[in-house]
């Protein structure tokens, strides 16, 4: 059933209803004959037999976001599940989509709109109109605007994407406004950098419907993972029904490592040496294809022969042996030769990598590694391999910008901090706004993040929310009190993700692009309101105009917009279906291979790099002059590439469309990297805490579990009473040199400060590490999430079921220990090169 | 791909497939059930096959919302656990829920619908899919001739002698719903196959969710089904929890790797801790 198209899923749907005109309920004629089991698209009351109102919309637990379908029961929201006729999901849901549910009506949930009337931090609010707030907030905004300094106003979000991102950006740009922070230091940015600095766009897909051997390192995709539902089962599938075998690299047994063919244990912050090591076995064993070795620059020289990249790759990797790859990451050495044989021998393999291997230092580096794995063997944008992923391309209607628009540049970190910090030094933000060098906000409006919690030194960042003398005026859009809308002046009720529109993007794993919606499930509870919703309205208090009247107008008007989805039917459409897909689409591989016609005016060819350029476009004077300076000495060319001149071809090959200024090569030698002091061939370059550990000090990891997003889910009851609690992963050697037996209470400390929780002594993970969950230790997490109901009335229901919670514990926050320190590189906050000692509390 | 077929050829051909269901067939003509008209019931089973099962708890939480399950309490769980030494490290997952037993040999009825109280207690008729009745006893807890082990709160008197006597543990009381025939008492309750889903052609909210198909549920009447073909291929017949308790449970296990001995968590008399979903 999980083939089914949308059109073929909604009249079996009909099909099986008319079944049921016979007879309703329980041992009747319903299932006579040949009714095939449906996967799902309707539900029943179990109570009543009643069917439920089915809504087709989308998750928003994660990033990931599901299209799922919403089923509505006398008003209220009942269940969720995936929806049927996506090609993303294939009808599948995770537990935390599952549990969508409790987002809506857990007990603490804010419900109405929250000034502050008490110090910062005492937990002192009155309750006020959303015209007396949207008034007090256009009286701060208002004022900076028209004094030409519209950039003092700052707005920082955790998960805002698709039309979400849209019409806050929208907004912003008429205001004018570009101070706008992000969350992503703390997410993967090393990924996306090591990335752009190769082949421009990112976000790498893994073609598990097409492979045959896959290798992991630090991703635990069958938990969790950015597209999570829709890799994971198409993973699992892969192996059982195929015998895809999967040797996954973490320093812990994660589900995904127990249900790998084999979990090979490594030492932290060693995954970029061992591929090296890969690389090594597989270039001296002349494993390696040739096939993508035309796009790739290995050395200085643009126009190196297959011959020369072999022997330059070779003399970079020489010295990552696996010998010496097992002396630093514990991985023994044959192990590493046999799963790059294994790796190049498949006919098609995926290399995966996420947090574990590039939250750290040079993590960045890591992932250029890994691309070249997959390059040399000719995984690289090949069907079963690591692939570009695509989502759906929305048209939006657009605000013009303010005439005067211009930020602050507080995004970044400290000067020198990053090299490439293109999605920004978000961890770092209050940092440098304390710091005040850079400027500081007048007004700092945060939305769907709690930096006060996810952050690094998350005390630190505390400290700075709770000076007023820091920022004068704190807004925050929320749908729960937590441990930085404490300090906010002004709390505006967010509604839930299922109580609001959106058009969705996410990326499919099977390379055809998938465009679909959220819709309301139910009417936000009390007075909470869409931030969508919100912006048209504020920008008339300020004195503009939106091209859009509220969430849903702009949904509506980007379906109307948007080509293919328009000629399906555009929002009638979308409201009914939930999704939509060109069914002719054949899915994105290969793009780098296309024929470029280079005869266009202006069109010359660089004969240092062998770019395709447009001078004209770049704005150079003359031909002449473009000749002289050349591409890469031309500011601003990288825009305006045409072709990439490959044996004798003009080739799309990979554009440069990033901030990285390149050729249409994969740039495994980097001009960029080498100006900036940086490798610029990936290696290994070692922690340099780690070089410096004492014999008694551990190097502490954190991790994600099955059931909870970072910082958004403690408070959903079926998700906290799975895991509520955060003991510390420590292997049992570890553990009996210092004492320490499970269930003890230990202590875990370093520079920063001191946690304490339990051990969980187990086999599970390697000597020399202990590991943390990241999602307790909540400060205010409302009953389930922190087990005391908040310091206000938020004016939510209580949930007769609080009654029947049964676990005392809440867990311990890591991130008090884990100090704001960037990857040189890209800005991403280093969360697995943490340093402690642990004892017996 | 759980096509319903009540060809009479059809049921025989899987009995002959697997023996221990034989049980149920003799059930049909035996104890309280009275077979009347011609009619055939489907025989609803789950196959679990622990090679697809990642642990990723979307089957309990998918239970939980389908049914508002109460906390601390469940209607399946999955239990995991990690053995081996390091290096060589292993972690399994074991889904568990009502094993809808057919009951032992003897007399086809299930150990918890034994101990109730009122049971048998009013007559019903099943009516099959090709027409037939079939006619049975119902009670506070019962079996259908379908297989599903049902509950009737209306007819409950919330004694817990179904609790104790289920040697799965998957039972409790519900604080939400009172027992019918003893309002101060709760009622028991626990998994029904989404038997409301099921009766409109739609697989349980469990199955439905599973990403990784580690859930597989159909008729084990009808030979075409793929829980039938499951059984047969991978002669599931005695991949069952607890066998030696003789209940004869319809939920089976694909379990190549042995990990069913390892990771079992067994109940303790009296207690339901080991029914409780928990990720260390």
């Amino acid at each position: 059933m999980s083939k089914l198209n949308r059109r073929n899923f909604m009249s079996l749907a009909g099909a099986s209803g008319a079944a049921l005109a016979a007879g309703v309920g329980t041992s009747k004629k319903a299932l006579a004959g040949n009714v095939t089991f449906e996967n799902g698209g309707r539900d029943f009351s179990p109570v009543t037999g009643k069917e439920r109102k089915a809504i087709p919309t989308a998750c928003w637990q994660c990033v990931t976001r599901d299209s799922m379908m919403g089923y509505v029961e006398d008003g209220r929201l009942k269940k969720l599940e995936g929806h049927p006729g996506s090609i993303r999901t294939l009808g599948k849901l995770c537990a935390k989509g599952q549990a969508g549910v409790n987002q809506v009506y857990f007990p603490d949930r804010i419900l109405h709109p929250l000034q502050r009337v008490g110090k910062r931090g005492e937990h002192k609010w009155k309750k006020i109109s959303w015209d007396a707030a949207l008034d007090l907030v256009a009286s701060k905004l208002k004022p900076l605007r028209d004094a030409g300094t519209p950039e003092l106003f700052m707005y920082q979000y955790g998960r805002h994407k698709a039309s979400q991102a849209a019409t806050m950006y929208d907004f912003m740009g008429a205001y004018g406004t570009k101070t706008i922070g992000n969350h992503t230091s703390v997410c993967e940015a090393a990924k996306w950098v090591g990335q752009e600095s190769l082949w421009g766009g990112m976000y790498d897909n893994w073609d598990y419907d097409k492979t045959d051997y896959v290798v992991n390192f630090g991703s635990n995709q069958f938990e969790t993972h950015t597209n999570h539902i829709p890799t994971s089962q198409r993973l699992i599938r892969a192996m059982v029904d195929r015998g895809v075998p999967l040797y996954t690299f973490d320093v812990r047994l994660s589900n995904t490592a127990a249900k790998s063919t084999e979990w090979v244990p490594i030492n932290p912050g060693n995954d970029g040496l061992v591929m090296l090591a890969m690389i090594n076995v597989i270039m001296n064993e002349g494993l390696f294809r040739e096939d993508h070795f035309k796009y790739m620059r290995v050395s200085a020289d643009h126009h190196a022969t297959t011959d020369q990249k072999i022997a330059a790759i070779k003399a970079e990797v020489a010295e990552f042996t696996p010998a010496f790859a097992e002396s630093r990451s514990g991985v023994p050495a044959a192990k590493i030769a046999e799963i790059a044989r294994g790796f190049a021998k498949a006919k098609s393999a995926c290399l995966v990598t996420y947090r574990g291997t590039v939250m750290h230092f040079h993590g960045a580096d890591q992932e250029r590694a890994a691309m070249l794995l997959a390059a040399i063997t000719n995984n690289l944008d090949t069907p079963g391999g690591r692939v570009m992923g695509v989502g759906a391309g929305w048209s939006a209607p657009s605000t013009p910008a303010a005439k005067i628009h211009k930020g602050l540049h507080i995004k970044d970190g400290f000067k020198g901090e990053a090299a490439f910090p293109t999605h920004h030094v978000s961890h770092q933000v209050g940092p440098v706004i304390k710091d005040g060098h850079a400027g500081r906000p007048k007004v700092y409006w945060w939305s769907c993040y709690n930096p006060a919690f996810i952050n690094g030194d998350n005390k630190e960042w505390s400290s700075i929310l709770q000076d007023e003398s820091i920022m004068p005026f704190l807004i925050t859009s929320t749908i729960t009190y937590d441990e930085s809308s404490q300090y906010a002046d002004l709390i505006l009720p967010d509604v839930t993700y299922l109580e609001r529109w959106d058009w969705e993007d996410m990326v499919s794993a099977n390379q055809i692009a998938e465009f679909y919606i959220r819709q309301p499930l139910i009417k936000p509870l009390g007075e909470a309101r869409c931030q969508g919703d919100v912006w048209p309205d504020l920008a008339k208090r300020i004195g503009f105009e939106l091209a859009w009247t509220d969430k849903k107008d702009f949904v509506r008007q980007s379906c109307e917009m948007t080509s293919g989805v328009k000629e399906a039917g555009g929002f009638d459409y979308m409201m009914k279906e939930g999704v939509w897909h060109d069914p002719n689409d054949k899915g994105n591989y290969g793009f780098y291979a296309k024929e470029v016609d280079v005869s266009g005016d202006g069109v010359i060819l660089d004969a240092k790099t062998g770019v395709y350029w447009n001078w004209k476009k770049a704005g150079v004077a003359s031909e002449a002059d473009a000749m002289s300076a050349g591409y890469l000495g031309t500011k601003g060319a990288k825009s305006s590439y045409v072709a990439q001149h490959i044996e004798g071809k003009a080739l799309s090959a990979y554009a440069p469309n990033t901030s990285f200024t390149k050729s249409g090569l994969l740039d495994f030698y980097s001009d960029n990297f080498k100006g900036k002091g940086l490798p610029a061939f990936p290696t290994f370059t070692p922690t340099p805490e780690h070089e410096a550990m004492a014999d008694d000090e551990l190097i502490m990891t954190t991790y994600k579990v099955a059931v909870h997003s970072h910082s958004r889910t403690t408070h959903c009851k079926w998700l906290a009473e799975i895991k509520h609690d955060n003991p510390g992963w420590i292997n049992s050697k570890t553990a009996a040199d210092r004492g320490i037996k499970d269930g003890d209470a230990i202590k875990v400390h370093n520079g920063l400060g001191e946690i304490t929780t339990t051990a969980y002594v187990t086999e599970g993970i390697v000597p020399g590490v202990i590991a943390i969950s990241h999602h307790f230790g909540r400060q205010h997490s409302g009953i389930y999430g922190s087990g005391k109901s908040n310091p206000i009335d938020g004016g939510a229901s209580p949930d007769p079921d609080a009654k029947n919670m049964n676990w005392k514990k809440h867990g311990v926050h890591p991130n008090a220990i884990i100090p704001n320190s960037s990857d040189p590189i890209s800005g991403t906050q280093r969360w697995m090169d943490t340093v402690v000692r642990v004892e017996k509390a | 791909m759980n096509k319903i077929d009540n060809s009479k050829t059809g049921r025989r051909e899987v009995l002959k497939g697997a023996g221990t269901v034989v049980a149920g067939a003799a059930a049909l003509a035996t104890g309280t059930e009275v077979a009347e008209a011609a009619g055939t019931a489907p025989r609803w089973a789950m196959v679990m096959d622990l090679r697809r099962c990642i642990g990723c708890r979307a089957c309990t939480v998918a239970c939980k919302a389908e049914n508002d399950v109460s906390l601390g309490r469940f209607r399946t769980v999955v239990q995991e656990k990690t053995v081996g030494t390091f290096p060589n490290t292993k972690k399994g997952f074991l889904p568990i829920m009502c094993n809808h037993c057919e009951g032992n040999k003897e007399d086809g009825v299930p150990p918890c619908v034994k101990v109730c109280p009122e049971y048998p207690g009013k007559r019903m008729t099943f009516e099959t899919p090709d027409g037939g009745k079939i006619r049975y006893r119902g009670g506070a807890t019962y079996k259908r001739p379908d297989g599903l082990v049902l509950i009737d709160a209306e007819q409950c008197i919330g004694c817990g002698k179904c609790i104790d006597a289920c040697p799965y543990g998957v039972r409790s009381f519900n604080p939400f719903v009172k027992a019918g025939k003893k309002p101060e008492n709760q009622a028991a309750d626990k998994c029904d196959m989404c038997k409301e889903r099921v009766a409109n052609g739609i697989d349980p909210s469990c199955v439905n969710t599973c990403q990784g198909r580690a859930r597989i549920f159909g008729d084990l009447n009808d030979p075409t089904s793929e829980v039938a073909m499951l059984v047969k291929e991978h002669d599931l017949a005695k991949n069952v929890l607890l066998p030696e308790e003789g209940t004869d449970p319809h939920v089976f296990y694909i379990d190549p790797d042995n990990m069913l001995g390892k990771i079992y968590k067994k109940r303790t008399k009296g207690k339901l801790d080991h029914y409780v979903d928990l990720i260390p």
